[in-house]
């Protein structure tokens, strides 16, 4: 049984027994491109897809369903199509009180890496995180679909980080500020990231109190470095935020940069289980609060 | 027909670089913008195989960020130990040639001038950036997978609403000049007369696009609601749109000068697929859900603008298509219309 096949049988189960009332899966558009889609009932079943261009992380819809409940009703539920990646954001998000853990049926596909979608007709490649990345299997599953594929013999160095802490502070601050000065701020970063559900965005304030709402290098740097801030230690690593900018920036690198530093100092990865990240959430071993 | 070799346009262009501000294509990083050039020959401006930039024209008129005016206070000279507050306002200045513009994003200059220009009052800020620049265009010699400006009225040879326009051949470029300000702008250059006609760009298939009173019926649709239910809610399909043109304006302190006294009337791109765009006093939101907004989106291209001014206000550039994380289709919104 394909992939998708298997997510179909499982996503028509789910729905006929009425365990969920939503299906978060994929889809392939008019135009043959993948995309999220939302299965309500067994005969749109047939839309649910899983193939290489599977890139989005639909873990991001997540917050905005589960958190909305009536009263007296009982708490939404929905079942979601997760990679190995997307499934620590799930780790993540329960740790932090998103919405509770019967609240989704995660059906985990193991992963063999997904193809860079090439506009310009040529031969497709793994995407760049997928080639440094070793995991196959989902961290937490209510199904999963596959046997996990064999790791390639070697995975690819991250050699723009690695690039990245050779330099000095300055040539950072240098190299960054020429990316973030091509931003345009639609804040696509952060509406494709699962991990940024704050209500409303320190950055989009009314009253512009942290900042304003200028689209030049100072807001963009406040941003881009704020947000990367409160992402250290959450992080999970799907490069959703990267293959959404417009402008190309290399935001995923940036949250790797803080991701390395987390795990140095506090030997912390993000998501790989239900617990809190330890930088700004947590104080224990006798930390206090300044 | 008139011809100007590749090594008289880029000549041409390097001598224009020198002597004004000329933006044209480049790449950076690997994406490619309308960027100031120095050096005709480091830019993508020449370059037959690049891809359409990013982002439109519409940012050299109405970039994303302009102060519209200072707000200082000063001493009272009537009243001692008074002040009073004193505003400036800040017209841009701009002599500029812009060169590589696609016919979609000249087309999407009429539909900005007509909301910005020909409707009372004009806005001074783009009218003066307007009137100091040159639009060099340049015919499109394909149109590219997700390209439709045939099926909103122009095409990717349309010399429309640019001063010069350029067409590549194997001799190299013909002009044609489209308006008194392009034939200023090419006195001196050597051009050459050739039996060559002008070549014609390759055209897609045109699609079906709904008449504008046709909208109206579609506004409960329930697939509002569906198409939006993936949609980000970010603002890329308004920024990257050569006519879309929706702001804000804020007074804030000036940046970078701490107990600074002084503000600044900013005005700033803003877009109705934002949640909070449309929030009004006391915190209601007549667009609260994702599918109103987009909803809107639509609507205004190519119900509400042409209800106002005339044609849609889509150009056909593809940018959204392209550019959307999630792929809302606008080709596949105007498709649901024709077929219902």
């Amino acid at each position: 049984m394909s992939h998708t096949e298997a997510i179909r049988a499982r996503a028509r189960q789910l729905l006929e027994e009425k365990q969920v009332s939503c299906v978060i899966g994929y889809e392939v558009g008019p135009r043959g491109r993948t995309r999220p889609t939302f299965i309500y009932a067994p005969d749109q079943i047939d839309r649910l897809v899983w193939n290489s261009a599977c890139t989005h992380n639909l873990t991001r819809y997540l917050p905005g369903r589960l958190k909305v409940g009536k009263p007296g009703e009982p708490p939404p539920r929905v079942a979601v199509v997760v990679k190995p990646c997307d499934s620590r954001a799930i780790h993540v998000l329960l740790a932090e009180s998103q919405f509770g853990r019967e609240q989704v049926h995660v059906i985990g596909v193991a992963c063999e890496g997904i193809m860079d979608a090439r506009s310009d007709g040529g031969q497709a490649e793994l995407q760049a995180r997928c080639r440094r990345c070793r995991e196959r299997m989902p961290v937490l599953a209510d199904d999963v679909i596959g046997e996990a594929p064999s790791l390639p013999a070697e995975l690819d160095p991250d050699e723009d980080l690695a690039r990245l802490e050779a330099m000095t502070a300055a040539e950072r601050t240098e190299f960054w500020l020429a990316q973030f000065d091509r931003c345009i701020r639609c804040y696509a970063c952060r509406q494709a990231c699962p991990m940024c559900n704050c209500p409303i965005c320190l950055f989009e304030r009314d009253d512009s109190l942290w900042v304003g709402i200028g689209i030049r290098l100072n807001e963009k740097r406040a941003f881009h470095l704020g947000r990367a801030y409160h992402l250290a230690g959450r992080c999970i690593g799907c490069d959703e935020c990267e293959r959404v900018c417009p402008m190309h920036i290399p935001i995923g690198l940036l949250n790797r940069h803080l991701a390395a530093e987390v795990n140095r100092a506090f030997g912390f990865q993000a998501g790989v289980a239900p617990v809190l990240g330890p930088l700004v959430t947590v104080l224990r071993d006798g930390e206090v609060h300044p | 027909m008139n011809v100007i070799t590749r090594a008289g346009l880029q000549a041409w262009l390097q001598d224009l670089a020198d002597s004004r501000r000329l933006l044209a294509p480049q790449v950076v990083e690997d994406v490619v913008l309308f960027r100031p050039v120095d050096d005709i020959r480091t830019s993508a401006a020449l370059d037959p195989n690049a891809p359409r930039p990013a982002m439109s024209i519409k940012e050299a008129f109405f970039p994303p960020t302009e102060r519209l005016m200072l707000i200082e206070p000063q001493a009272d000279p009537d009243t001692p130990g008074r002040r009073r507050v004193r505003l400036t306002e800040t017209l841009p200045e701009a002599e500029q040639v812009i060169f590589g513009v696609r016919p979609c994003d000249a087309r999407g200059m009429a539909v900005l001038d007509a909301a910005f220009l020909e409707a009372a009052p004009p806005d001074p800020y783009y009218a003066r950036r307007r009137e100091g620049t040159t639009l060099i265009g340049l015919a499109c010699k394909e149109m590219g997978p997700s390209c439709f400006c045939r099926s909103v009225g122009g095409g990717p040879d349309d010399s429309r609403h640019v001063d010069v326009f350029l067409s590549e051949t194997e001799e190299g470029y013909v002009v044609q000049v489209i308006t008194e300000r392009g034939r200023a702008l090419l006195d001196g250059v050597p051009l050459s007369e050739s039996d060559a006609e002008r070549p014609s760009s390759a055209l897609s298939d045109p699609i079906a696009v709904p008449d504008p009173l046709a909208w109206p019926a579609y506004f409960e649709d329930p697939f509002w609601g569906q198409m939006s239910e993936r949609c980000l809610s970010c603002r890329i399909c308004a920024y990257v749109c050569p006519t879309c043109r929706c702001f804000d304006v804020r007074d804030e302190p000036v940046e970078s000068q701490a107990g600074s006294d002084r503000f600044e009337r900013l005005r700033c791109w803003d877009s109705c697929s934002s949640a909070g765009y449309r929030r009004i006093a006391g915190g209601h939101n007549p667009r609260s859900s994702e599918g109103q907004r987009l909803r809107n989106r639509f609507f205004c291209k190519f119900y509400y603008y042409p209800l106002q001014y005339g044609p849609s206000a889509c150009t056909g550039c593809g940018r959204c298509i392209d550019a959307c994380p999630v792929n809302v289709d606008i080709t596949e919104v105007l498709g649901h219309l024709v077929t219902g």
